[in-house]
């Protein structure tokens, strides 16, 4: 037996990338030469990637605007002035405003998967928005008819369906991106928001059967994004009895750079459910410091004490930019920190006499 | 403070509380009473920022307008005690106290930011907690004046007033964002769960309607089993003929190729049951199609012949050329006929010989909606009493000793979900004679 260890998803686009974006956006190149640039970013990521040993992967969301918003990016009905996610370091991501119905997507996750597997010769993860971030983008004070349940009921069949063609496409895994779960205890410390993201999820989830469950995980986090996050301030005793009520079979638990990670693996131990397989986080993206494969060895170890080997795994604790124009990692950190990874997991594999 | 000056500030002041009212979410709210009170003529720079829990107890903005945006791009204000805390700003959001700054110049607690806000020509700043009852929102509201001393006790009581309707304000629409999710998840939630349920019942009804079929036809088993073996015995019969011929020195082929013809009828005779059987026990459920009713007659009527015949039962029929198509389920309507054909010939099993008469009659109704296609099963048996009248058609409800009850039940919740009838009379003689209508496709 092998501990599973998976990332989580994105990687630093290459500064021609980000640059052709720019370009894009600015009128100075056209349509075809950034899909050009997507398509070589997408390649080089997934050699890359291979390269680390990394025995899942992903495409690095090279092509994804940002991880919540991939799916959206670029509708004619959203303005720009939606709900806004202040970072602790003062900078601010402003989410966009639904303006009206009927709500589509415009470029469902299994278009990128279907890039990456161009490319992968190991499997590739795929990542998806969840419905409860999509939730905030209906506007406070409506849409003059397009009813707030007409909109989740719509984000439910796009997610639905979305997931449902990765799975079928050949997804090792699917992963909702669930950050706006720690952030919502910060906008409403009555975590009655908290509850309602949980259960929105969960009318997704249970759409699909038990066996389809098993290739579905939650990630949650407190939000990364350039040298800080959202809402790492926000105690994970609050959210984690409500996380593991969502019925997904995987999770991914950002705990490398929690300050006692300890005092979460208990949580962990109290509140995760029999079936659910936790993959921890044993990399930090925000620390520019690439961790040894020992370190990472002895988290996974001290994880072990805590959550049956047969329910565990090993993850990042973030993607490494999650947001396309995020500069401030390099490729280069985050293949040598996917590599750490790797060999610290086998590493611990080992140590824990599961080999 | 000057009466023109009192009045624009009081203006101000108006077209904040309408925003109160009017914002749709806690960004606009914020935006729009800092882009106010920049309007309003009296300030140069309004900003709002929120105490952050991280290490540097950071003042993030979260709202802005007015001249010098760089400013606080640059600036970096915190809430912590030491130096880059005593500005107005960290220092209300510390204390819960509304503070100001008279001289940007001389202040020492804004030495940090000395330069930038001069480059910028602030003279003067002055902030205020967000602060309403047992309500912190941890943040400030920041303004920044081209003149110095702009700020006086009366100023400060003032905006700490437009302060605490903002918090309130802020709290309703946070309160807002749960309870319109919530509303909207618990609607979905309900509507899913309805879902569910009726999935759940089709699901279960299909299932006991699929176990009566194969009960239906097990007691039928005996009289299909003779159905078949007939056209075996003949094929066998038949082959035998065939190769006793063959034997011959010059076989009679018009014999042969008569006799090799029967042996094809046959066994089409006997696929032709087994292939009826077959589709009369398919478990799957198909959605509702076209559905000629006279092919639904004609699909049950071999099935139930032998079993008939077995008895003694005559069996009449009177049929419609003209039925008009229903939507509906091939299948199951067939299990509606062969349910009541079933209890009928059960009903005559008693009765004398001669009566033992069966009539299936098909006729079409016009009505106001359109032509319904109406099957009735007549028999000559032993009815039912007027005190069973109203119940034939509850589940668990027989007469038949060792019968679950559960035929004529289904057969009504079949009829039920193809918008049609089931019911009984008791014939004017003897017997019943049990009816259902369907209403043609529109």
């Amino acid at each position: 037996m092998t501990l599973p260890t998976e990332p989580i998803g994105s990687i630093p686009r290459p500064p021609a990338l980000i640059e052709g974006l720019r370009g894009f956006e600015g009128g100075r190149i056209s349509q075809r030469e950034l899909h050009t640039l997507y398509m070589s970013a997408v390649q080089d990521t997934i050699e890359r990637f291979e390269a680390t040993g990394s025995p899942v992967i992903t495409d690095g969301e090279q092509a994804k605007h940002s991880f919540a918003t991939y799916a959206i990016h670029g509708l004619e009905t959203l303005a720009p002035d939606g709900v806004p996610i202040a970072f602790a370091d003062g900078h601010i991501r402003v989410l966009p405003r639904l303006t009206a119905g009927p709500f589509r997507y415009k470029t469902p996750a299994d278009v990128y998967l279907d890039l990456a597997r161009q490319y992968a010769h190991v499997p590739v993860k795929q990542a998806v928005s969840s419905a409860s971030a999509l939730s905030l983008l209906y506007p406070q004070g409506g849409i003059r008819g397009y009813s707030r349940e007409q909109y989740l009921q719509a984000v439910m069949a796009e997610l639905e369906g979305e997931i449902r063609r990765c799975l079928h496409k050949g997804a090792h895994v699917v992963q909702m991106d669930f950050t706006e779960a720690r952030l919502s205890i910060r906008l409403d410390p009555t975590r009655r928001l908290l509850e309602s993201f949980v259960d929105l999820n969960n009318l997704v989830l249970e759409r699909f059967s038990a066996d389809e469950r098993k290739r579905i995980g939650v990630h949650t986090c407190p939000g990364a994004d350039r040298h800080s996050t959202h809402s790492a301030e926000v105690d994970y005793a609050e959210l984690l009895p409500s996380l593991f009520e969502l019925r997904a079979t995987n999770f991914y638990v950002q705990l490398a750079s929690e300050p006692d990670r300890e005092r979460v693996l208990k949580l962990i131990r109290t509140h995760a459910k029999d079936g659910q397989r936790i993959f921890v986080g044993v990399i930090d993206p925000l620390d520019p410091r690439v961790e040894t494969p020992e370190e990472v060895s002895e988290r996974v170890f001290q994880a072990a004490q805590y959550i049956p080997v047969d329910r565990l795994g090993t993850t990042d604790d973030c993607g490494f930019a999650p947001f396309s124009d995020d500069t401030s990692r390099t490729r280069d950190t985050a293949f040598a920190k996917i590599r750490a990874r790797v060999a610290g997991t086998a590493l611990a594999t080992t140590r824990l006499g599961l080999d | 403070m000057s009466d023109r000056r009192l009045d624009r500030r009081l203006r101000t002041f108006h077209t904040c509380i309408e925003a109160l009212f009017q914002a749709g979410s806690e960004q606009e709210l914020l935006q729009s009473i800092c882009d106010t009170l920049v309007t309003g003529g009296e300030f140069t720079l309004a900003w709002i920022g929120y105490g952050e829990d991280d290490p540097g107890k950071t003042v993030c903005p979260v709202a802005q307008a007015g001249h010098g945006r760089d400013f606080l791009e640059d600036a970096t204000f915190s809430w912590g005690g030491e130096a880059r805390g005593q500005a107005p700003a960290g220092t209300a959001i510390r204390t819960g106290k509304a503070c100001w700054v008279d001289d940007i110049r001389t202040d020492p607690s804004f030495s940090p930011w000395r330069t930038a806000a001069l480059a910028h020509g602030y003279a003067s700043c002055m902030a205020v907690p967000f602060i309403a009852g047992a309500f912190d929102l941890h943040g400030t509201l920041n303004l920044y004046s081209v003149e110095r001393h702009a700020f006086d006790q009366s100023t400060l009581e003032h905006f700490a007033g437009l302060a605490t309707c903002v918090t309130r304000a802020v709290m309703a629409l946070r309160g807002h964002l749960a309870d319109d999710l919530t509303s909207g998840v618990s609607a979905l939630r309900a509507s899913e769960e309805r879902k569910r349920a009726q999935e759940a019942l089709q699901q279960a009804h299909a299932e006991l309607a699929h176990v009566t079929r194969v009960m239906t036809l097990g007691e039928l088993a005996a009289s299909i089993a003779h159905e078949i073996n007939q056209p075996l015995a003949a094929i066998i019969a038949d082959a035998n003929a065939c190769l006793h011929w063959l034997d011959a020195d010059r076989p009679p082929l018009d014999a042969v190729r008569e006799t090799l013809t029967a042996i094809a009828n046959d066994s089409n005779r006997a696929a032709e049951v087994i292939t009826r059987i077959r589709a009369f026990l398919s478990r799957s459920s198909v959605p509702y199609g076209p559905c000629d009713p006279a092919e639904v007659i004609r699909g049950v009527l071999p099935l139930v012949h032998p079993e008939l015949r077995r008895h003694g039962i005559i069996l009449e029929t009177s049929l419609a050329s003209d039925l008009p198509p229903v939507m509906g389920d091939r299948v199951q309507l067939q299990q509606v006929l062969l349910n009541l054909l079933m209890n009928a010939a059960e009903a005559m099993r008693e009765v004398l010989p001669e009566r033992r008469r069966l009539v299936v009659r098909s006729t079409v109704e016009h009505r106001d909606d359109g032509p319904w296609a109406v099957v009735a099963v007549e028999d000559a048996g032993v009815g039912f009493g007027q005190d069973a009248g109203p119940r034939l058609f509850d589940a668990f409800y027989t007469t038949k000793p060792g019968g679950l009850g559960m035929g004529l039940s289904i057969s009504r919740s079949i009829v039920d979900a193809h918008a049609g009838r089931l019911w009984a009379t008791a014939n004017p003689g003897h017997g019943a004679t049990f009816h259902f209508a369907l209403p043609g496709m529109r």
